[in-house]
């Protein structure tokens, strides 16, 4: 069973996210509400993915996957937020997430692509 | 304040709320506020950055809130709680980064500030500028969006 961290600002959106995942037979090993507190997690927790927002204080989530990516070059990263735009999109993949999933997202593309980023699952 | 930059953020309130509470709702007459006006019940407050700079607030009443966030959480209303509170955020949130994408395809690129959410009535909202303001009936109740957004002059001064 994949480990997942779950990062958001919303309270809502990690609720949503941690129900669908659960649901669909992954295991929510955590959850942080800004980018900071995120790669404090992942060095603790070292979870197979992580879904990631980009919008929050603190440090926002291109920055935490930069430096999750810094911790393990082997992380994967899926980006999970409002901000649709090409440039946001670029940024996320030349750094190194694995896709990049826009809100509000369908459930079955959130499963379909946390399965592709984890072939074994 | 332009016009066109109302225009994204009326289309992504449609299209985000069909999505989240499975009804499209239907715009209402564009009116101008001034720079300083009073919120409903509920608002959200997002900053914008960029070539265009200034808020977009989102203002509804509790009982349309309360609605809302019950739909997008599958669940009945019940009172406005924390996670509530927080789903009426997030919506604001989908809402203005959805809006943002229509204005960089505009060549307009910008960023927005993580929500704020305000409660009570007659609660002073100052923006730098007066904003456009367009409802949006939906099945739960109004939901306002106004908009206060300048371009941002190349050489760093708005305008």
């Amino acid at each position: 069973m994949a480990n997942i961290l779950v990062v958001d600002d919303a309270l809502f959106m990690r609720a949503t996210l941690k129900k669908l995942l659960t649901d669909a037979g992954f295991q929510v090993v955590g959850e942080a509400e800004n980018g900071q507190i995120a790669v404090q997690r992942y060095q603790e927790l070292r979870p197979d993915l992580v879904m990631m927002d980009i919008t929050m204080p603190e440090m926002d989530g291109l920055a935490a996957l930069r430096e999750i990516k810094k911790v393990d070059a082997g992380a994967r990263v899926i980006m999970c937020t409002a901000l649709g735009q090409e440039s946001s999109v670029r940024d996320a993949l030349s750094s190194g997430a694995k896709d990049y999933i826009v809100k509000p997202f369908k459930a079955d593309k959130v499963i379909e692509a946390v399965k592709k980023a984890i072939p074994t699952s | 304040m332009k016009a066109e930059f109302i225009n994204p953020f009326v289309t992504a309130g449609i299209e985000v709320l069909e999505m989240v509470i499975s009804s499209r709702p239907e715009p209402g007459q564009l009116a101008v506020r001034s720079a300083t006006f009073t919120t409903q019940q509920i608002s959200i407050v997002i900053g914008v950055t960029g070539d265009v700079e200034g808020q977009a607030v989102y203002g509804m009443s509790l009982v349309t809130a309360t609605k809302i966030a019950a739909a997008m959480s599958n669940t009945p209303p019940m009172t406005f709680d924390e996670m509530a509170s927080s789903a009426i955020a997030e919506l604001g949130n989908m809402i203005s980064g959805n809006a943002t994408t229509r204005l960089s395809e505009a060549s307009y690129q910008c960023q927005i500030t993580p929500p704020t959410l305000v409660r009570g009535a007659d609660v002073e909202i100052s923006t730098a500028i007066p904003a456009l303001v367009v409802p949006l009936y939906t099945d739960f109740g109004k939901m306002e969006i106004n908009v206060a957004l300048r371009e941002r002059r190349r050489d760093g001064a708005a305008g």
